[in-house]
């Protein structure tokens, strides 16, 4: 029988430290595990004993890509413990605040670290010769979103200006006017994002998703919803740890999540989708029938343009909350800490960020639970990469791990923050 | 007068990293008017975006793979590519080698750049600078200095 190990090191172009191990007997995938081996960080323990006023800018430290999902779901929690709503312009400006962010990760995602997989190059460099255009485009997108992300944030890298109750500052109308014209210019490019990423080759796979999201009433979800599935899940927020479970598995530093009763589940642009396309504008579903995609896109590789296409709605959303706009008298809703539990979560970039905190009477944190979504798509990640090498199992390896590479940056992973190069060594028995 | 940007990169609390930050402190309030001085951390994308408008580049940043800590190289982009074997450090999925080689691919890259980039030993979370880098702080500011004459100068005579 013919033993085969393929390991990645090292993954390139993902957000952290991870690496792949690949073992095949006689042709059969026998394992296939992402290996995150960056050391943990101890967020959930050094917040014990830190002022709740404190926490939206201690979060905002875990991911310099999406520092705002961890901020709305951890502010969220502290409303919800002190029994405070936060609504109308507030409410909306932390949607805009939100939106930036899904502009800038998704299109660094997208443009510089997934399409040179679809287009045959080791990396963004390679491909802007090429592709000048499409890089120029997806760069001008970024910087869209950090424009949002510094005048709603105070900077585009772990903002300062979240608090519980709202924000320390908000902007005037006519300060959000220039920004308006700049997302006109940014939701042409993300439409023409979209139809450049719906010609690209997609290996053919199908898969079976739990999809996991969260689904409000009358909005695509970004910062409030219940949790539903396309199975039968469907609960407050505050019930996710009746539905799901974290463990520790020996490959990983981060926890793997699960569905109590069945296992693997996806969060991410794909769950988002699938859950919330009717929710999606007119505007955005016809974009989405151009590109390929029906109401329900379960092809992994596709995701990369499920992902252009929430960038475009991002951008026209963006210019909805802007027209609306009106500047809110204060800049926060005031807070009376008390003791108790505060859920909150919201749809980051990847996927649902849960969160939960005990407070003292004075608004001390207890403890705290932080669920990013990373760690509930590895189960799904290391199925979808034994579904990719089992049909290719006797390729050469270089094939192989080309494409379980791309799997996993289907998912834009944010393991957390690095990623330079990438070595490969295979066993062979 | 040429626009002009002294750039310095990196995250005052990774160690020797720190190195950018700190020149860009004894930096502050000294150079000419007319020259812009940012410090940074980060994604290296948004460089990209600094730099935007500026016609010349000095870039200060602490780099990995030397063996002599504190070791200052300077390299002008108009006479030489960046050393491969030097690993400029980011904790994001672009650093200033990558960044460069894009801008100069998309012609975003000023006209002049100039690294300036001291040999590190420690960039672990937390970690205090090592002696050898710290002692090149006032050295190389004192260099960007004159480089900063030097280039406006020759705006002067060009």
């Amino acid at each position: 029988m013919t033993t085969k190990t393929i390991k990645v090191d090292y993954l390139a172009r993902v957000e952290g430290e991870g690496a792949l191990d690949l073992h095949i007997e006689g042709g059969i995938v026998k394992t296939a595990n992402l290996r995150i081996f960056e050391p943990p960080r101890f967020y959930e323990a050094f917040l014990q004993g830190r002022s709740h006023i404190e926490l939206p800018d201690i979060v905002a430290r875990i991911c310099g890509i999406c520092p705002v999902a961890y901020q709305m779901s951890s502010v969220q929690a502290v409303e919800n413990a002190f029994g405070v709503k936060v609504e109308g312009q507030l409410r909306a400006l932390r949607r805009l605040l939100y939106c930036g962010e899904w502009i800038e990760s998704h299109a660094l995602h997208v443009v510089m670290l997934h399409a040179p997989d679809f287009l045959g190059y080791p990396d963004a460099i390679r491909m802007a010769e090429k592709h000048g255009d499409v890089v120029r485009k997806g760069l001008a997108l970024k910087k869209t979103g950090n424009a949002i992300l510094r005048l709603l944030g105070g900077r585009e890298i772990h903002p300062v200006n979240v608090r519980p109750g709202g924000f320390y500052k908000v902007p005037t109308r006519a300060e959000l006017a220039p920004l308006a014209e700049e997302l006109k210019q940014a939701f042409d490019l993300a439409v023409d994002l979209v139809r450049w990423v719906a010609t690209f080759d997609f290996p053919d796979l199908e898969r079976d998703y739990e999809f996991v999201a969260m689904r409000h009433p009358d909005e695509y979800a970004i910062t409030e919803g219940r949790l539903v599935s396309n199975r039968d899940i469907d609960i407050d927020i505050a019930d996710y740890e009746t539905e799901f479970e974290e463990r520790h598995v020996a490959h990983s530093t981060a926890l793997h999540a699960l569905v109590k009763r069945r296992g693997a589940y996806l969060v991410g642009p794909m769950a988002r989708y699938a859950l919330n396309y009717d929710r999606l504008p007119v505007s955005i579903r016809g974009l989405a029938k151009e590109a390929g995609l029906g109401p329900v896109c379960s092809n992994p590789f596709r995701s990369i343009v499920v992902r252009a296409l929430e960038t475009a709605y991002a951008c026209e959303e963006a210019l909805r909350l802007i027209a609306d706009y009106e500047q809110p008298e204060s800049a926060a809703v005031p807070l009376e800490p008390r003791a108790g539990t505060g859920f909150g979560c919201s749809e980051a970039p990847r996927g649902i960020c849960w969160h939960r905190y005990d407070f003292e009477e004075d608004g001390t944190i207890r403890t705290a639970r932080i669920v990013p979504p990373t760690s509930q798509n590895q189960p799904s990640i290391e199925e979808d990469l034994a579904a990719v090498a089992a049909p290719i199992a006797s390729e050469p390896d270089d094939v192989i791990r080309h494409l379980c590479e791309q799997s996993i940056r289907n998912y834009d992973p944010c393991i957390s923050c690095s990623a330079h190069f990438l070595k490969l060594s295979v066993h062979r028995a | 007068m040429r626009p002009l940007l002294v750039l310095c990169l990196g995250n005052p609390d990774r160690g020797d990293d720190g190195f950018g930050p700190a020149v860009a402190e004894v930096l502050d309030g000294t150079l000419p008017p007319d020259v812009t001085l940012m410090a940074r951390s980060g994604d290296m994308l948004t460089m990209l975006e600094d730099w935007a408008g500026f016609d010349a580049l000095i870039c200060v940043d602490a780099a990995g793979g030397g063996d002599r800590p504190g070791r200052i190289h300077r390299i002008d982009l108009a006479e030489e590519d960046l050393p491969r074997d030097m690993a400029f450090l980011s904790s994001h999925a672009f650093g200033l080698g990558e960044a460069i080689a894009l801008a100069r691919t998309l012609d975003l890259a000023p006209a002049d750049i100039v690294v300036y980039a001291v040999e590190g030993q420690r960039f672990d979370g937390g970690s205090e600078m090592t002696p050898p880098v710290a002692a090149a702080i006032g050295p190389v500011a004192e260099r960007i200095t004159a480089e900063v004459a030097r280039l406006q100068e020759a705006a002067n005579h060009a």
